[in-house]
């Protein structure tokens, strides 16, 4: 008996003791991305490797970019060789979090969940673990932290969040492990800059915990936005002409981007606090002793949530409560990670405008992209919103048949309209061509392209045999 | 002993013999060097003036008149010449210019200059191959090198917009380009404007001759283009979908941008079958009588000006129709975006230290290159777009030149200005006049919708101290260089 509870007790104390590296899980993702220049097609399997750690309610928390476009994900535990299947519970790709799930029973047996920190503060130090490249172990680096800001979000794009940056390594495989303090998880690792030495950016608590508590009800809304454009109220002249009382900070809103934003703030409006955060002259709050944009308050809130704010309008104070709501009318400017929609008749592939079609041009794509299509992408919703289309198609290619074997236009350019209609969205060059009655399709694009006309019996005929020759199983993806 | 000496002398006289006859080029006597001082200006500090020197060629055409190319003339500050490839310069003067035509008339007052020089005589027919021979002056010595013609070409001048008619020949030899004369027999057949690696483009003496000729008559009244875009209808099927009739032949009209003063009545889906009498086949070629098959746009400058009315015969709406089409004139400020403005300042307003400016070619030129691609996009996109009646050209706020009058505003650049007090801004010299109108002591400062900013507040009052403190902060000799 004695012998057996020393045993036990020993065993207990292990338990106990055990370091975070126990908790620390190695990843290996199988993954296949849609080629969005063959949209019903996807590009060859490739492996690669992330960290992830185990947090409360037998869920392994990582980065949303180590299992983007997984096919099998494969968990490794620590000093174990036995790989489990795991799957994807949610992810977030605005905030490049996910969370996975393992169902082999028992794999978190003796898998301790790792606490959670709080923001830890700057020229505090951090160790981080994870599997990165150059080995099999497990590996730490240690650094301080250096700064803390908003940073721009690599995996979806077009997202500023918080982030930590610390002289710590973070290398690729690192993704997705956690930086820990005091043995509490202050981040997760996520992204380098190429050609900054001793930089490495890790997410913050205020994220990873927002995304928790966002996933709480089943469902992965995101990050709220303001939906507006701050602008820096410095100027003597533009305070005086908005008659802001000298002893108020705040700053001008400048643009409305948002239906909330029109319908609850006005152009001119003074953001002088958001939530418990005043608003200075620059537009920055002082958040957890760092000075940092104000957007940054609207995105502590949950999508839906209201966020109080306190405004200087037309010479008072006005108190009120602005809903907000995670923008998505964005989505194709940044990565937006759902299967290519298109369409295929008659050999002319259709697929919407988006960043990711775009970067099937090459690495290079911002460059060889005609600015027209640059523009319509990124501008033409802000500057020209009422010829902005809900989504710009593009003819992708066009695979050769003799029914099209004429047409000089053969890919890479926007359709503007089909047999006389505008073309707003996939559906619509769906309807155009599959009811046209005219006995010609005749396609218009933008810019200097002009236009290009088939016969619309003969590209009727051909259409079968044309997906049967290219292997296009189904001739659509909605 | 004597006799051997003799032969040496004979020898030696052979020799001196040949190097006269080899220095003795007839070409010799008709190309003379160009040094040109300029302005050049940095369009991101409209300011500052530095000047650049350059030296190319001419070529006598005719009693004290040379003809060079017009580029490196525009906002010459000094010109000079010099005949013989070394020795004393001259100094010259332009006596004509025209920037689409790329071509400048020079002469020298000094009688001295023009002794020992000869007219060359430009060939009225250029050939479209072979070797020619490319003359010039070289560390002063007159140099002959041969050159491959490769093929005659229409694509955009040097200097405009409009399309003609170019030699384009391999060249082994480095640093061509400085119109340098390409002669063959005894004829010039025309001047160099650009080498691209082992390629250069001339423009040919055929071109030289004819405009030179109608300006001499007094009948020169500038280059004309057609005012359309086209594509070509190698694709049967829109030919049919237009419903064209007999053989497949012509090219359609796809675009007419919006131009004043343009009353031609060609339409979206026209189709050119003929112009000038030329018929159009499906990629937009004629056939030159003198050089084959060459692009429709040869058409309006091949011994037509601007105003000559040219017949053309489209196919419309299943019918056959003749009409006139008037060239319009080429002119820079007919774009809303300006290819370029020579022989100006760059303009601009420096307003409590904003610094406006024309958008122009030049401007987005500043981004190097390949602006095309490194200049901001919303500035690349105003560039396909047409002029129109309220907005037929834009300006920008350049940059802001720091100052405490303009705190917060200091990271604005390149945002397109909308109103200035209400007014709408399209032309740089509405800058000041709208400044002359505040509103209860504030100056408000729009931009267009999508810009990064959308409005500005400066203090009406304290403008005028303010840009006095900053012209001598910045050393700015002008507040502000406006052309009339």
């Amino acid at each position: 008996m004695k012998k057996l509870c020393l045993c036990f007790l020993l065993l207990s104390n292990h338990i106990q003791a055990l370091p975070p590296e126990a908790s620390v899980i190695q990843i290996v993702v199988f993954t296949q991305e849609p080629d969005w220049d063959e949209p019903w097609n996807s590009r060859p399997v490739s492996r690669s490797t992330g960290t992830g750690f185990v947090i409360e309610g037998n869920r392994i928390m990582t980065n949303a970019h180590v299992v983007t476009w997984a096919k099998q994900i494969l968990v490794r535990r620590y000093q174990d060789s036995q790989p489990f299947q795991a799957r994807v519970s949610h992810i977030g790709h605005d905030c490049d979090l996910a969370i996975l799930e393992v169902d082999a029973p028992g794999f978190f047996d003796e898998l301790p969940p790792l606490p959670l920190g709080t923001l830890p503060s700057v020229r505090s130090t951090v160790v981080t673990y994870g599997y990165p490249a150059g080995g099999e172990q497990i590996s730490y680096t240690s650094g301080v932290v250096s700064r803390i800001e908003l940073q721009s979000y690599t995996h979806p794009g077009n997202r500023r969040l918080l982030a930590v940056q610390t002289d710590a390594a973070i290398n690729p495989g690192n993704s997705g492990g956690p930086v820990i303090q005091d043995g509490k998880v202050v981040g997760v690792s996520f992204q380098g800059i190429p050609g900054l030495e001793n930089t490495g950016f890790f997410i913050p608590p205020p994220v990873f915990d927002h995304f928790l508590k966002d996933v709480e009800d089943g469902d992965y809304d995101g990050f709220p936005q303001a939906g507006v454009r701050m602008a820096p109220l410095q100027n003597p002249a533009e305070r005086a002409y908005l008659k802001v009382p000298s002893q108020f900070e705040g700053a001008r809103i400048d643009t409305l981007f948002s239906d909330s934003a029109k319908e609850h703030l006005k152009k001119d409006d003074v953001l002088l606090k958001v939530g418990p955060f005043p608003v200075a002259r620059d537009g920055t709050i002082l958040y957890e002793k760092n000075q940092l944009h104000a957007g940054l308050a609207f995105t502590l809130a949950q999508n839906g949530e209201t966020v109080p704010v306190l405004l200087w309008r037309d010479g008072e104070e006005v108190m009120l409560n602005l809903p907000v709501w995670v923008n998505r009318e964005d989505a194709a400017a940044g990565n937006s990670y759902h299967l290519p929609r298109y369409y295929v008749y008659a050999g002319m592939v259709f697929t919407p405008l988006t960043k990711d079609y775009l970067t099937t041009f090459g690495q290079n794509w911002s460059s060889v992209a005609d600015t027209g299509i640059l523009y319509e992408l990124y501008y033409r919703k802000k500057s020209d919103p009422d010829n902005a289309r809900p989504e710009p198609i593009m003819l992708a290619a066009t695979l050769a048949h003799p029914v099209n074997a004429n047409m000089r236009v053969r890919g890479r350019v926007m359709v503007d309209q089909i047999n006389g209609k505008k073309i707003d969205r996939l559906e619509d060059a769906i309807d155009a061509l599959e009811n046209a009655t005219t006995p010609f399709l005749n396609l218009r694009f933008i810019g200097s392209y002009g236009f290009e006309t088939l016969h619309a019996e003969d590209a009727a005929t051909a259409n079968q045999s044309i997906l049967n020759t290219y292997g296009v199983v189904n001739d659509r993806r909605l | 002993m004597k006799y051997p000496l003799a032969i040496a002398l004979v020898f030696l006289g052979i020799v001196s013999s040949s190097l006269a006859q080899r220095a003795r080029s007839p070409w010799a006597d008709s190309v003379v060097r160009l040094d040109i001082n300029r302005h050049q200006y940095n369009f991101f500090q409209p300011w500052a003036r530095r000047v650049s020197a350059s030296q190319k060629f001419g070529v006598v055409v005719g009693k004290r008149e040379i003809v060079t190319t017009a580029n490196l003339l525009f906002n010459h500050t000094l010109l000079r010449l010099q005949k013989g490839g070394r020795g004393q310069w001259y100094t010259g003067r332009i006596t004509w210019i025209d920037y689409h035509a790329n071509l400048a008339l020079l002469t020298v007052d000094d009688a001295e200059f023009w002794e020992g020089l000869k007219p060359a005589k430009l060939a009225s027919q250029v050939p479209d191959s072979g070797t020619v021979e490319l003359v010039r002056w070289s560390s002063g010595r007159f140099e002959v090198r041969n050159l491959n013609l490769n093929r005659l070409q229409v694509r955009k001048g040097q200097l405009t917009f409009v399309d003609m008619l170019h030699l384009q020949l391999d060249s082994e030899i480095n640093g061509v380009g400085w119109s340098e004369a390409l002669t063959k027999g005894d004829e010039v057949i025309g001047l160099t404007i650009s080498q691209s690696r082992n390629k250069c483009l001339a423009i040919p003496s055929s071109f030289i001759r004819s405009v030179l000729q109608a300006q001499s008559e007094g009948t020169y009244r500038g280059m004309g283009f057609f005012n359309f875009y086209w594509q070509q209808s190698e694709n049967p099927t829109t030919l049919d979908f237009l419903d064209l009739t007999g053989p497949r032949r012509g090219v359609i009209v796809t675009e007419i941008p919006a131009l004043p003063g343009d009353e031609n009545t060609l339409k979206r889906n026209d189709i050119l079958l003929s112009i000038d009498g030329f018929g159009i086949d499906t990629v937009g070629d004629y056939d030159d009588p003198q050089y084959g098959a060459m692009m429709l746009e040869n058409l309006a400058t091949r011994n037509h000006w601007a105003g000559d009315k040219i017949p053309m015969t489209i196919w419309r709406e299943g019918a056959e129709l003749e009409l006139l089409y008037t060239l319009p004139k080429a002119d820079f400020d007919m774009e809303l975006i300006p290819t370029a403005r020579y022989d100006v300042p760059p303009e601009y307003v420096m307003a409590g230290g904003l610094i406006f400016q024309p958008l122009t070619v030049p401007y987005l030129k500043s981004w190097g290159s390949d602006w095309q691609r490194r200049a901001p996009v919303r500035l690349i996109h105003y560039k396909g777009q047409p002029p129109t009646e309220e907005r037929p050209r834009l300006v920008v706020l350049s940059t802001v030149l720091p100052d405490a009058y303009n705190i917060g505003y200091q990271s604005y650049r390149f945002v397109v200005v909308d109103k200035i007090n209400g007014q709408r801004i399209s032309e740089i010299n509405q800058i000041q006049a709208a400044l002359e109108q505040s509103s209860d002591g504030y100056h408000l400062i729009e931009f267009e919708q999508g810009e990064p900013v959308e409005r500005i507040v400066l203090d009406a009052k304290r403008l005028g101290a303010a840009t006095q403190r900053i012209m001598l902060r910045y050393g700015l000799a002008e507040a502000a260089v406006v052309n009339d």
